[in-house]
């Protein structure tokens, strides 16, 4: 009898963030607001941000995509809840990588696209545009 | 439902029977395979339900129980998942299985931009590997040949449905080359390509609808004909409509064919299939697409959609899917079919389906292969921008 266990497509960070994406929602008057979004495979994700004083108050996402993409917008804006954004600009790709845990191969996009957020992070704060 | 009861008191899976036996299904009378799919259905339904508890909900909402399903006739009770839901955030509710059970995580990605994800588990990807396998080999009886993909592999692509599919047709072949690379086609090469191949191997061509046609195109305006291989075939999968919105009808897609490729008509067949589903359905010589004789299709008034429209009338298509393990393969769809009867002297039993339209109310209008028929004409446009020679 085969066992039905796949080839564990997805670790116990993806799991957790995709089945409970607790940071998944709208913000009425966002302060801030980046999007990213892929054309080919269409992975999309849009963040609405509350900030005081460089200060990331409050972090909301909606995604559309991949399993491990949608769980990568719910890890980013957990990582980023509470903190200083001057703290949050310190972290290096390899660290950014790290949060996700081990992906397939096919999940790799995705550190990329928290990359990219964070990127994306720094480019809306130091331009102030909503 | 005996043979059902029989293959289980045996020890073996109906479903499993079901996959390898499509020719043996398509022969059985029209009220056996009815019988047979109900019971499969029946036994997917009681499943779902008995794992899903946002399907479950649903269901009690309806007062729909597996006990309700008593026979064939009832199948148009079960309730049925709104295709739309593959594309929300929290699809995972979809799932009837544990996330960590999941394999394989498939994708479609049409004219909104927001892609269809279904996750399918190892049993799920089991039957779907043995029905489009099953499927294929009944109605294409291939086993050898040169394949000119006019679509981008999947290692460009991974997870790509539509490119998943028809590259599980290249493992039957002698050889193959997919022609789009980078988002980006030349014609010429495929022509070159196709050279290279006559009189070596019978040579078939396999992609998109829009994506064949543009090497039509560059054939007429190259003003060159070809002739390819008495057992060609031209097999086709999604992109009917461009991103613009441009309808590519199917009788002037086949007289191009037959006029810039050298077929017959018999020679150019068309799957329809959609992510979300474990379903193909495919054409025979005759240009009749067949569904798989374990699927049942069930075609609703869009206005009254408990109400089956009639045989022949177009409605919206529901299907009934029982190799979805991993979610419920009861999803009403966004297309507009209408059911064939079947005709003299046509030896399947089963359903015929020709597809219509997508409903006119809804954001999608393909699948990715329009998302690839766009970004080519990006690269094409972008080519031109940067040419210094004036077009």
């Amino acid at each position: 009898m085969k066992k039905d266990i796949g080839t564990l497509m997805y670790n116990d960070i993806i799991i957790k963030n995709f089945t409970e994406p607790h940071n998944v929602g709208d913000l009425e008057s966002a302060d801030y607001e980046i999007e990213i979004g892929n054309p080919v495979c269409g992975d999309r994700i849009k963040v609405q941000l509350l900030v005081t004083d460089k200060v990331i108050n409050k972090a909301v996402f909606r995604a559309w995509g991949c399993a491990t993409s949608v769980a990568t917008a719910n890890i980013f804006c957990s990582s980023i809840a509470g903190e200083a954004y001057d703290n949050i600009s310190q972290r290096q790709p390899l660290e950014i990588g790290q949060m996700l845990g081990e992906l397939e191969p096919s999940q790799q996009h995705c550190v990329e696209i928290l990359v990219e957020l964070h990127q994306k992070l720094a480019d809306t704060i130091s331009s102030g545009v909503v | 439902m005996e043979l059902h009861n029989a293959l289980k008191k045996a020890g073996l899976d109906p479903v499993k029977v079901a996959l390898s036996s499509v020719k043996q299904l398509y022969a059985m009378t029209e009220s056996q395979l009815l019988e047979f799919k109900y019971s499969l259905i029946a036994d997917a339904f009681q499943f779902h339900y008995s794992n899903n508890a946002f399907y479950r909900s649903a269901c009690e909402d309806k007062h729909i129980t597996p006990e309700v399903i008593k026979s064939a006739d009832d199948l148009i009770k079960i309730p049925l998942i709104p295709i739309n839901l593959y594309k929300a955030n929290d699809s995972h509710k979809l799932l009837s299985k544990s996330l960590k059970s999941i394999e394989l995580e498939m994708r479609s990605t049409g004219t909104s931009g927001i892609p269809s994800v279904s996750r399918r588990c190892s049993e799920t990807v089991d039957n779907a590997i043995l029905g489009i396998y099953a499927m294929y080999r009944e109605f294409f009886e291939i086993s050898k040949g040169a394949g000119l993909y006019l679509c981008p592999s999947n290692e460009e692509i991974p997870e790509m449905g539509m490119i998943k599919a028809l590259n599980m047709m290249a493992g039957m072949l002698d050889t193959h080359q997919f022609m789009v690379k980078n988002e980006s086609f030349a014609p010429e090469d495929a022509l070159e390509q196709l050279a290279r191949w006559e009189n070596k191997f019978d040579r078939h061509i396999i992609g998109p609808p829009f994506l064949i046609n543009r090497f039509i195109r560059y054939l007429k305006a190259t003003n060159k004909k070809i002739k390819l291989d008495k057992n060609t075939l031209i097999i086709t999968l999604g992109g009917w409509k461009r991103f613009s919105g441009e309808m590519l009808s199917r009788k002037e897609f086949n007289d191009e064919c037959i006029e810039f490729l050298g077929v017959q008509q018999n020679q150019i067949r068309d799957i329809y299939a959609l992510v979300e589903s474990n379903v193909v359905a495919i054409d025979d010589e005759h240009g009749v697409k067949h569904v798989s004789p374990y699927i049942h299709f069930s075609v609703r008034d869009p206005k009254r959609l408990e109400q089956e429209v009639a045989i022949g009338e177009v409605g919206q298509l529901a299907i009934l899917d029982p190799l979805s393990c991993s979610t419920p393969g009861f999803i009403l769809t966004e297309d507009l079919v209408r059911l064939l009867p079947k005709k003299q002297g046509d030896l399947r039993s089963g359903q015929r389906v020709e597809y219509v339209m997508r409903l006119p109310e809804s954001l999608e209008f393909g699948c990715c292969a329009v998302n690839l028929d766009k970004q080519l004409d990006d690269t094409e446009e972008l080519h031109t921008e940067t040419c210094p020679v004036i077009a």
